[in-house]
């Protein structure tokens, strides 16, 4: 496109209009697109004037610095991706910068150029004194750099000169190629991201990159990343992830970059989903961190199976500087600060944050750079060998568990009340809002455990907490039912009326009403709409009051059990004894039968004296350690005998009812009885205590005397003989003769 | 062949005992292992399943010493016992216990349940004007002044009123206790780890303050253990588990015991596949904890990457005011729904440090929750009010429902 430019003779040809004429000059001057339309309309009324004058002229473009030379050379160390990046080494060396601690060693060397100087200058010969001086500085620089403080190090960690990320990384890869921008607005030059490759094997790399000189550090932005920059970095762990690079990552931040900006866009977003993703990562992760690590703008990229930091690196949570000024009101803490901290490769390993340390040569990074890459690859290169055997699985979870692990507290030591005051307190839970699975859930627990505690012989639990918390819902239930039933009313009537007569006898109308109230709740309860729950809760509370007499019962013949056993084992090796049993045993086995009932009669003879021999000394021993052994019965007589006596309880059990129920003054009692107890149970006294017993007493005596028992007594009797007979136990307490087969 | 034997130890209790004495006659060899022998106590057995602990009354025995009498006794005794054993509901069957159910709610006022239950559900404020009867007897701290329109309030009301304002309606700061019992259901509050205390893991005592002394003194300054509580409850009848972080706490900064026990909360929520809330108020990691603090945040954004990734779990973090520093930059803006309060002041690098590093003065607002809510960060902006029926309806959205329904 060539734009229509005016001659400056139109000038003179449109005296009238001298401002419109400068507005022609300049639009000229601005070229390009600078022609407004006014003034295309005055130069179209001087166009008739004069004879036009076009001049062509090339469109100014903006120059791109690109960093690929005129002709690349496609043999270059590197390959021809190192063409592409725009980080070269710097034309000029770098000011050599002296930290302050460095003085007396610059002194030094200050004195040996002087006599270097001298030696030139006057030709004599000071080889003895240099060599002398140089052993001096040697001493010197290995005395301060093996010595170095906290301070010092974080000196050290941000020295101008020290190796930045892209210096570590085209000192130690073979081909590296920078992977640029974050596909939402920005490509942070604060972050660093790229695939390369170190001895044929390909990485990820990504890390802050700081700047070597001023100009490079303002477009660095000092090495503090905006979120623009750990979304970078997450979009290339994703990408990683997605083709199986291992990833490797380079900290050196003083932290992320803080402005309003950033925040807006979600600096701590940013970070947060970074330290997330990081855990998801199914690659390895190394990180090294180079320089200074700077809270969290350092660990969003920091979150790695191996955190790995040079000697005079340093990684903390709030620089020296910051914290001095928040602790202790003032920057010149610094050096205190850095020291409480633990902010060094060192101690940070101590507390199992870093797992390793990557030596520096003598006078830090920057001395040597090469060697200090090498020291890294070499790292690089042993960690991903160890995380490279590993399973996907156990490659995240040793990244979980490298942190899962970190963190200083202690528990399990009770706490001063007054230090936990204002805690909310454990409520217990309200009835009915505890799930029919959790509750179930609770009881299966203690089941299994009282079952596991069978085995091991040792019965210790917590039933009763659950068996407190069954009770209440089930009282809860009830209640609900009762609520539903619509009896609440009637029954907090009864409840004020009985709180009247608190100390006197309740009279029989009352007693009926209680009674009448019984039977109709009874017979309603199962309409009422939680009868279900509520049954389901009952049948719960039976099943561990079951197993908690069971427990219970099972720890007392626990002792029994131990002696029995024991007894056993000692007849047993009683020599005469084992000698029959061993005699037996070879003439059963000489006989080839297996099965008892085909034994001839001579061996099932002996077999029977052998086994009455060892019943015999088996009851002798129990007599002797004082158990008493009462009788000998086989299985079915017993289940048999069970069953009857079962059935002779239960025939006496109803004709007590039936003269409870027949006898109201009875009745009476009980209802009383019912009503101490709960009383009692509410409100503890020795009163209510002599009272309850005294009608129990009252009660036992009435029912005796009622009781007509001709009939049951006449089977109980004939139970007793049959029992006798069966048992066949004398007063002595003898076994029978003939042993019981089963 | 089983050979039973009744044995009767020291205490008279008896054991019936039986024995495969073939065994061991010919599979003696068979290491010589130890009797095979079962044991169950007998001694109640013919009294009804009641405890009745009168071994004499079994029949089984017979001693001379036994009569028809006793055992006729021990019939009485155990009907007797199995009729007015309220206090246990040992007893088969309902019948018996909705008998015992009816004596004991007429007897015990106390025992009655329904009616404790009509004090709990009553009116919050009742409840609180009679709790508060003491600070109103000290004549002090009787109005509490709003930060924003310095506007007062009356102390008595104001923790009824959730913290806010009456006359700008500002959200104030509120103790973790009272957040707890505003976002949780009466009665279903468990904690975990209340007891775990911070150690001075890098050993960080400064001359002036050691760092386990101001520990100490914060404890008893707040009556809590560390700067967040964490534990289970019901929302409107949903289990959540959920963690609430106070500032009064040393600024409600993350060390060691915020970053584990909230740790130990993700797994738990995972482990029992519960949804998950954190009340965040913070101004950042535990300096004083070094680098273990800030690990913490590694630490709990692991155990979300399990709940969130893995598990599809579902969590709110509650961004409050203050929320900065680590929190932000981990847990707090990892939620699968970010709920902010209103005014709350939410940033990663707090406005000290801005103007620090830029050496420019921020302007006020510019970290205010509804100044990044228009930047989009976070999800919703809920007052404290309905915050709680809020939760309750993203829970059921994400199919969390209350236990108790059908």
């Amino acid at each position: 496109m060539a734009s229509v430019s005016q001659s400056p003779v139109t000038f003179s040809g449109s005296l009238s209009s001298a401002t419109s004429a400068s507005d022609l000059l300049r639009s000229s001057m601005n070229g390009v697109n600078g022609v407004p339309l006014k003034t295309l309309g005055k130069g179209h009324v001087g166009h008739g004037r004069k004879g036009l004058n076009i001049v062509a002229k090339v469109r100014k473009v903006k120059k791109h610095e690109y960093p690929w030379p005129q002709d690349p050379d496609p043999n270059v160390k590197g390959g021809v991706l190192s063409h592409l990046s725009p980080f070269k080494p710097l034309k000029e060396k770098p000011k050599p910068v002296t930290l302050e601690f460095e003085k007396p060693l610059m002194d030094l060397q200050k004195k040996i150029i002087d006599v270097q100087k001298m030696a030139n200058e006057t030709g004599l010969d000071f080889s003895d004194q240099i060599i002398s001086l140089e052993n001096k500085y040697q001493q010197a620089l290995k005395d301060l750099y093996t010595h170095l403080t906290p301070i010092q190090r974080v000196n050290i960690a941000r020295h101008p000169n020290r190796p930045t990320f892209l210096d570590h990384v085209f000192n130690i890869t073979d081909k590296f190629v920078e992977l640029h921008g974050d596909r939402a607005g920005y490509d942070d030059p604060a972050v660093v991201t790229g695939i390369g490759t170190i001895d044929g094997r390909r990485f990820m790399f990504m890390g802050h990159q700081k700047g070597r000189n001023t100009k490079e550090n303002i477009q660095r932005n000092f090495g503090m990343p905006t979120p623009h920059g750990y979304r970078k970095a997450l979009r290339m762990m994703y990408y990683a992830d997605h083709h199986g690079f291992p990833i490797v990552t380079f900290i050196d931040t003083p932290g992320a970059f803080a402005d309003l900006k950033s925040e807006e866009l979600g600096q701590g977003e940013a970070i947060a989903h970074n330290l997330r993703t990081m855990f998801g990562l199914k690659v390895p992760i190394v990180s090294i961190v180079m320089g200074e690590g700077g809270s969290g703008g350092a660990l969003a990229i920091g979150c790695a199976n191996k955190l790995l930091m040079l000697e005079n690196a340093v990684f903390y949570v709030a620089s020296p500087e910051a914290c001095a000024a928040i602790l202790w009101k003032t920057a010149k803490a610094s050096p205190k600060a850095a020291e409480k901290l633990k902010i060094t490769a060192n101690e940070l390993c101590k507390l199992q944050i870093a797992d390793g340390i990557i030596p520096e040569p003598l006078g830090g990074a920057h001395a040597d750079p090469q060697w200090t890459s090498m020291q890294i690859k070499n790292a690089i290169l042993d960690s991903m060998d160890e995380l490279e055997k590993m399973g996907t699985e156990e490659l995240l979870r040793h990244r979980m568990l490298k942190f899962r692990k970190i963190g200083g507290f202690q528990e399990g030591l009770p706490v001063d009340p007054e230090k936990k005051v204002n805690m909310k307190r454990k409520e217990e839970p309200r009835p009915g809002l505890i799930s029919d699975k959790a509750l179930q859930g609770e009881v299966n627990k203690l089941k299994e455990q009282i079952l596991k505690a069978k085995e091991t012989s040792s019965i210790n639990m917590d039933q009763n907490g659950l068996i407190e918390k069954l009770q209440r819902e089930i009282n809860y239930e009830f209640s609900e039912a009762a609520k539903a039933l619509g009896i609440e009313e009637k029954l907090s009537k009864m409840r004020e009326e009985f709180a009247k007569a608190e100390n006197e006898q309740l009279t029989p109308s009352q007693i009926k009403n209680l009674e009448n109230l019984k039977n109709e709740f009874n017979e309603n309860l199962a309409t009422a709409p939680n009868y279900g729950r509520l049954k389901y809760k009952l049948s719960l509370l039976k099943e561990i009051t079951e197993a908690k007499t069971f427990a219970e019962n099972y720890k007392k013949a626990l002792p029994l059990k131990a002696k029995v056993n024991e007894k056993f084992k000692e007849v047993l090796e009683k020599p005469t004894l084992k000698q029959n049993i061993e005699n037996i045993k070879a003439e059963i086995e000489k006989s080839g039968v297996s099965n008892i009932e085909e034994f001839d009669q001579e061996l099932k003879e002996k077999v029977l004296e052998v086994r009455e021999q060892v019943e015999s000394e088996f009851v002798n021993a129990l007599e002797s350690s004082g158990v008493h052994v009462t009788s000998k019965v086989d299985q079915t007589s017993m289940s048999m005998i069970k069953a009857k006596v079962d059935e002779l309880n239960a025939e006496i059990n109803q004709i007590i009812q039936d003269v409870i129920e027949s006898t109201p003054d009875l009745k009476n009692k009980i209802e009383i009885l019912k009503l101490e107890i709960v009383k009692d149970k509410n409100a503890p006294s020795k009163e209510s205590k002599e009272k309850i017993e005294s009608l129990q007493q009252q009660i036992k005596q009435g029912v005796a005397d009622v009781m007509s028992f001709a009939a049951v007594k006449d089977k109980y009797e004939q139970l007793q003989a049959e029992l006798a007979e069966l048992a066949g136990v004398g007063s002595d307490g003898s076994l029978i003769k003939e042993p019981i087969y089963a | 062949m089983l050979i039973f034997f009744w044995l009767k130890d020291s205490n008279g209790d008896i054991y019936s005992l039986y024995f495969d004495i073939e065994n061991h006659i010919f599979e003696i060899d068979n290491d010589h292992p130890e009797l095979e022998s079962s044991f169950y106590r007998n001694s109640s057995y013919l009294n009804n399943g009641s405890k009745s602990k009168n071994p004499e009354h079994d029949p089984y025995m017979n001693d001379t010493q036994y009569t028809w009498n006793n055992h006729i006794n021990s019939c009485i005794d155990s009907y007797l016992q199995s009729q007015i054993c309220i206090d246990s509901y040992i007893v088969s069957g309902s019948d018996n216990s909705s008998n015992n159910y009816i004596s004991s709610s007429i007897c015990g006022e106390s025992g009655n349940s329904s009616k404790n239950e009509d004090a709990r559900t009553s009116d919050p404020i009742i409840r609180e004007s009679s709790t508060d009867l003491d600070v109103t007897q000290k004549y002090r701290h009787l109005w509490v002044q709003c930060e924003n329109c310095y506007g007062l309030n009356y102390k008595k009301f104001f923790k009824s009123k959730m913290n806010l304002c009456e006359q700008c309606g500002y959200h104030l700061k509120m103790s973790s206790s009272d957040r707890i019992e505003l976002s949780i259901d009466p009665g279903t509050w468990e904690p975990m780890d209340e007891d775990m205390v911070s150690l001075d893991p890098i050993e960080f005592h400064s001359e002036e303050e050691p760092y386990k002394n101001r520990i100490d003194s914060y404890q008893r300054k707040t009556g809590l253990t560390e700067a967040v509580q964490t534990g289970i409850g019901q929302l409107d009848g949903i289990n959540v588990a959920i963690a609430v972080m106070d500032f009064q706490f040393m600024g409600g900064s993350m060390g060691s015991v915020v970053g584990e026990k909230i740790t130990r909360l993700i797994e738990y929520a995972t482990k029992e596949f519960l949804p998950l809330i954190i009340v965040c108020a913070s101004g950042g990691a535990r300096m004083q904890e070094g680098s273990l603090s800030l690990m913490q945040m590694a630490k709990i954004s692991s155990a979300l990457y399990d709940y969130q990734s893995n598990k599809k779990l579902f969590y709110v973090p509650i961004l409050t005011s203050p929320t900065t520093g680590g929190v932000t930059a981990s847990f707090g803006m990892l939620g699968d729904i970010i709920i902010a309060e209103p005014n709350a002041y939410i940033a990663f690098a707090g406005k000290r440090v801005i103007e620090q590093t830029l050496n420019k003065t921020v302007p006020d607002g510019s970290q205010a929750a509804e100044y990044l809510f228009q930047k989009g960060l976070f999800d919703l902006i809920v007052p404290r009010n309905p915050l709680k029926s809020v939760l309750s309806e993203l829970f059921q959205l994400h199919t969390f429902f209350p236990l108790n329904q059908n």
